[in-house]
């Protein structure tokens, strides 16, 4: 009995392109009782293509918003997103609190309804938060979870380690690390790191690579593919044509709520080896991740008021777009093509 | 001149050390033979002396007299770049226009060592140097080596407002943001502008758009270094793949313990150069041991030349 057939691309080492139909192989009944090891590779559809990681619609006065976080999950699985993950960072994860996190992840969940894995992003500033979420992933029935190097310290290697061998044998759940050295002060998951925690860790299946970095990318494809060679490294924003003929396997979204077109037109493209389309695909969402990167997550959600997905403000610190960056955000826009080739609404 | 400048592709650009005697002078002899192993195994073009070849420990004098013997040794053969980075910009400047008397055929310079001034003065100080030649012109990006600076798009765009002759970007920083960027608006400013991968770590790059490449590691691994210039060139990304990591694992070996560490691996080679120079300090046997015998693990080597 199988939950799901979904087509997913894969990329050989050396090799183009195939298509393949992975298949989600064990049920939900089965997954239950399979230990760690079999799950992560039997029972968890390999990540790959455009995943996406919806934003956090918020009501004016900054409440949540779940009718439409229901609609986004919804707008999201419906254009072609090949999973769910949320609340990365620009999804405000540190802004929210626990019990919010906890709420909207259980909603995502449900409103995805098997018909995509859904992962939830478990870090918090407090390790104990960031333990508590894990459980609760995996008691709503997440997917799979995606945990960031720690907040604020400087953890050393070992600490490092210690603490996604904690985490991750904590639950019975596929673990995504998440490496972002440039935003938390250098910390990072080097190849040497990675190397121990595959061979530590049945359970963990990929990384989000934030670090942008040829070097930094090669060498965590040296560590962790032999190891484990179907090991998902999926670029932190949409820096596919980099990254796919290293090895790379897809991306977590930015611009997926604005333009997923765009986002699947370049994945196709870079796993078919057309380098020339790649490049001018590539270079055109890198325009759009420079305009949203400026006063990110708030330019995206200005952004996505222009293509008739309003989901409100910003949580401070952080600014909300206002209405001169919003006019400035839609002629970029217009000037990308973005306006007439993706779609407006719901 | 302008045809010229347009036309100029480094290509496979490879980066020779300097040689040493046991008593830290310039090994001319050794030099002359490391140029003829350079040019027989697959240089399309020299750049020298860069980082590797410990150009920040050699005087103005000396650097004069190295790029003068190779320029005469090479005999435009294949045409040969050359380094004028300095804390002065005058100094630099200086040693470029030399550069383009003696022959060179571009001039390659880094933001000024040790100071960290006001981009504006960054600016300034490519843009007199750049405007001190009218051969082609490159700024190196090597932020590992400088302490965290990097070369920006807006410096080059403005770089490009100031400079006929600024050809292009030699990036080292590997960040794919940056070359993304700069091939996106460089190329509408002035068609023809090279992003040069400044590191073997060339198949991201190629797939961004860069044609060539500033190798350091072909003294070791010349035919290595071919095979993945060829595919890259050939925009066969994919393929080029195994080899890109045969090289990242060679690089990783070598960059423990940096330009001594790339001096032992050439003398394990075959190709001795000496140590290098203080206050940089030569291998402890012990540690050359290691390398060689990690050398020796590294199956893409194999195939590679021993000897001059």
């Amino acid at each position: 009995m199988r939950s799901d057939h979904r087509h997913y691309t894969e990329v050989e080492k050396g090799a183009p392109v195939q298509s393949l139909v992975t298949e989600r192989v064990a049920d939900r009944a089965d997954e239950a009782d399979a230990p760690a090891q079999a799950r992560s590779h039997r029972g968890f559809p390999r990540l790959r293509g455009v995943m996406q990681s919806p934003v956090t619609p918020l009501k004016d006065d900054f409440s949540l918003d779940l009718p439409t976080f229901e609609k986004l999950l919804d707008f999201h699985v419906r254009t072609g997103a090949t999973a769910i993950s949320w609340p990365h960072h620009k999804a405000e994860s540190l802004n929210l609190t626990i019990p919010e996190r906890k709420l909207f992840a259980e909603a995502a969940v449900k409103v995805v309804a098997r018909r995509v894995p859904v992962t939830i992003h478990v870090s918090a500033l407090a390790v104990e938060d960031t333990m508590a979420l894990a459980r609760h992933a995996q008691q709503i029935g997440a997917d799979g979870i995606l945990a960031i190097t720690p907040y604020f310290w400087s953890p050393t290697r070992e600490a490092i380690y210690d603490y996604f061998v904690r985490l991750a044998t904590s639950i019975d759940l596929p673990v995504v690390s998440y490496n972002s050295p440039s935003y938390l002060a250098g910390v990072e998951i080097t190849g040497e790191l990675m190397s121990r925690l595959i061979e530590r860790l049945p359970n963990f299946i990929g990384v989000k690579e934030a670090s942008f970095n040829s070097e930094k990318f090669i060498e965590i494809a040296r560590a962790a593919l032999p190891l484990r060679p179907d090991f998902a490294l999926v670029t932190g924003v949409e820096y596919l044509l980099p990254s796919v003929p290293l090895g790379g396997v897809g991306s977590y979204s930015a611009a997926g709520s604005i333009c997923p077109n765009l986002c699947e037109q370049t994945f196709d493209a870079c796993v078919k080896g057309e380098w020339v389309r790649a490049r001018e695909l590539q270079y055109k969402l890198s325009k759009l991740w420079l305009l949203f990167r400026d006063q990110y997550p708030s330019s995206l959600k200005g952004g996505m008021v222009i293509m008739g997905r309003p989901v409100g403000p910003t949580r401070p610190p952080l600014p909300t777009a206002t209405k001169e960056r919003r006019d400035h955000i839609e002629k970029q826009l217009q000037d990308l093509g973005v306006l007439d080739s993706e779609p407006y609404g719901w | 001149m302008v045809t010229a400048m347009t036309e100029f592709q480094p290509g496979l650009v490879h980066t020779p050390i300097t040689p040493f005697t046991p008593a830290h002078d310039i090994d001319f002899d050794a030099f002359a033979k490391l140029l003829e192993f350079h040019i027989a195994n697959g240089a399309d073009s020299l750049a020298l002396p860069m980082h590797a070849a410990e150009s920040v420990s050699l005087t103005d004098e000396e650097k004069r007299k190295l790029l003068g013997f190779a320029l005469k040794h090479v005999a435009g053969r294949v045409p040969l770049m050359a380094h004028a980075s300095d804390s002065g910009t005058a100094i630099a400047a200086s040693f470029a226009r030399y550069a383009e008397e003696a022959g060179a055929a571009a001039v390659v310079s880094t933001a000024p060592y040790y100071w960290t001034p006001p981009p504006a003065m960054v600016l300034e100080h490519f843009a007199q140097i750049g405007s001190a030649v009218s051969i082609p012109f490159y700024v190196y990006s090597a932020p590992e080596d400088m302490a965290g600076a990097k070369v920006t798009t807006e410096l080059t765009l403005a770089l490009l407002k100031r400079l006929d002759n600024f050809r292009g970007v030699v990036d080292a920083s590997h960040d794919w943001q940056f070359m993304i960027d700069v091939l996106t608006d460089a190329p509408r400013a002035r068609p023809g502008f090279q992003l040069i991968s400044g590191t073997e770590y060339m198949v991201s790059a190629a797939a961004i758009g860069s044609g060539s490449l500033f190798s350091p590691l072909a003294g070791i691994a010349p035919k290595l270094v071919r095979q993945l210039y060829d595919l890259c060139a050939d925009q066969k990304l994919f393929e080029a793949r195994n080899v890109q990591e045969e090289l990242a694992a060679l690089r990783q070996l070598i960059k423990r313990s940096g330009v001594a560490g790339l001096r032992a691996a050439m003398n394990a080679m075959g190709r001795a150069c000496g140590g290098p120079r203080p206050p940089l300090e030569s291998l402890e046997s012990r540690a050359a041991d290691l390398l060689n015998a990690q050398l020796r693990g590294l199956q893409g080597l194999s195939a590679e030349p021993r000897g001059w």
